[in-house]
């Protein structure tokens, strides 16, 4: 009911919203608030839509995109936070809200909670699985290096590196390691690196810090550029104790620069150690071979048998046998000669005249029978002789010697045979042995 | 970034066959004797690179429109 006189002010209703928000704007204005996030929306326009409660209250919030892209970490539903926020009334809706400038995890700090989210999400994932991880090359043509261009990680490289391997190039991509921006750069670090063909390994690395200071390696688009690229990538990050993103996700995690750098490269003193031992091992090998070839050679050579030699051992053969042979009948010529005188003296002792003719008759026929046993005996040791002659002629030196080579003999056809001019002296008288026939000859000269 | 030589991976992998294959006894004495020549050149070859190279350090530089460009490192730029 409206009476007249006592006409109060009347508000619109935008009067009244815009009074609230006076009112909120001076008696709350910004505060810290501790509570839970429930109810958490991210619309395609970036900006985050929560339910701030505790066990008895809740309030509806805002966190726009320019503050929520910001955050390191990723808000949940049960997450408990602290945010900086405004209370303020949003008038299309009268509803009252806050509007969220920050927020920090509790508990956890805020990076740490970040770490722990990406480490969950990408390992769901699986970019950290084993699989995925590839084999270091044995013998990089160059070694890719993304990290400060000042500072001790790249000094500290380059030194192992030249070192250990010189053969191998290094190409350094300098990038900064830490601030805003700083995490994209190493990114584009990988992927520049990776466009390089003789680029064969990539390490990501820099010296120990705080976890502020490491957090580009923490970043998301440091570890997609690090599952992206088409070399491995040695992560080096800080000390031993520091762990990072990029360690779970680079293809090997080295504990400092150093020790990346030792773990890239063979080492070149190893390297002409084994080289040597190579070495050795080919002219060890090839000694075998030559010691077995030889060895073979000897055997197929005595099998084979010296050409020379075995004419020589012939040679002597028959002229051995041959002298035998003589010796043999000029003993039995000589017997038979023997017996024939014994027998004759006794003849001639045998007496008287009357019986002489007689005993002259039978002298004549027993000197005729022993004539011609003797006749028979050469007869037949000259027959002996040409058998064993036409043996050895067909083992050979005869054959020799019907092919044109002569046997030298020393002075005659009897002498020892000569198979050395050293044994010679120039005038001397020497034979010449065909198969057929003989020649004397005196020799000239001697040499060799 | 052409290859001047072989890779040194290739000739110590040949270098590592020749050995073998001579070790086996298998060759027939000349393809011994060549194998052997080959592989002692090989090793010549690599100790000598080892001993003569210098490694090259270079930086990589992305020009504003995104072109890539390699130049040494000049040590006093550290």
């Amino acid at each position: 009911m409206l009476r007249a006189g006592r006409a109060p002010h009347i508000l619109s209703v935008s009067e009244l919203a815009q009074l609230l928000r006076s009112a909120l704007d001076a008696g709350v204005g910004t505060v810290w608030v501790a509570g839970e996030i429930s109810n958490l929306k991210r619309p395609a326009s970036g900006h985050l839509y929560f339910t701030l409660k505790d066990d008895r209250t809740q309030l509806g919030a805002v966190m726009f995109r320019s503050a929520a892209q910001v955050l390191v970490f990723q808000p949940a539903d049960g997450m408990d936070v602290v945010v900086r926020a405004r209370a303020d009334l949003y008038p299309a809706r009268g509803a009252l809200q806050l509007y969220v400038e920050a927020m920090e995890p509790r508990g956890l700090g805020a990076l740490t909670l970040a770490f722990e989210q990406l480490k969950a999400r990408l390992g769901a994932e699986g970019l950290f699985a084993d699989a995925r991880k590839r084999p270091l090359p044995r013998w990089p043509r160059a070694v890719g290096i993304v990290t400060a261009l000042h500072g001790a990680a790249i000094h500290d490289m380059r030194t192992v590196l030249a070192r250990r391997w010189p053969a191998a190039a290094v190409v350094l991509r300098p990038v900064r390691v830490q601030g805003r921006g700083a995490a994209r750069e190493i990114a584009a670090g990988i992927e520049d690196l990776n466009r390089l063909a003789d680029v064969d390994v990539v390490i990501i690395g820099r010296g120990g810090g705080s976890l502020e200071d490491l957090w580009a390696f923490n970043e998301e688009v440091v570890a997609r550029a690090i599952a992206a690229s088409t070399v491995p990538v040695v992560s080096a990050v800080g000390h031993e104790v520091d762990f990072t993103i990029a360690d779970f996700v680079a293809d090997a995690r080295a504990p400092t620069p150093t020790a990346a750098a030792a773990l890239v490269v063979p080492d070149q003193a190893e390297v002409v150690g084994a080289l040597a031992r190579a070495e050795a091992g080919l002219r060890g090998a090839l000694a075998r071979r030559v010691g077995q070839a030889r060895e073979r050679l000897v055997t197929l050579d005595s099998r084979l048998g010296d050409p020379a030699r075995r004419l020589r051992d012939l040679t002597l053969r028959v002229d051995d046998l041959g002298a035998r042979a003589d010796r043999a009948l000029m003993r039995r010529l000589a017997w038979d000669r023997r017996e024939l005188a014994a027998l004759g003296a006794r003849l001639e002792r045998g007496g008287p005249p009357a019986r002489l003719r007689g005993a002259r008759e039978q002298l004549d026929a027993a000197m005729g029978r022993l004539r011609f046993a003797a006749a028979m005996r050469v007869r037949h040791a000259r027959a002996a002789l040409e058998r064993t002659a036409a043996q050895l002629d067909a083992l050979s030196p005869l054959a020799c010697l019907e092919r044109g080579y002569a046997i030298v003999r020393r002075g005659d056809a009897a002498g020892p045979v000569v198979s050395d001019a050293a044994a010679l002296r120039a005038g001397e008288t020497v034979a010449l042995v065909f198969a057929r026939s003989r020649a004397r000859a005196r020799v000239e000269d001697t040499e060799g | 970034m052409a290859e001047e030589a072989p890779r040194f991976e290739e000739a110590l992998a040949e270098l590592e066959g020749l050995v073998q294959r001579l070790e086996k006894g298998e060759l027939p004495l000349e393809e011994s004797l060549a194998a052997f020549e080959r592989g002692v050149n090989l090793v010549r070859h690599l100790t000598q690179r080892l001993a003569e190279v210098e490694q090259r350090v270079e930086v990589l530089l992305k020009t504003e429109a995104g072109r890539l460009i390699r130049r040494p490192l000049e040590d006093e730029e550290q």
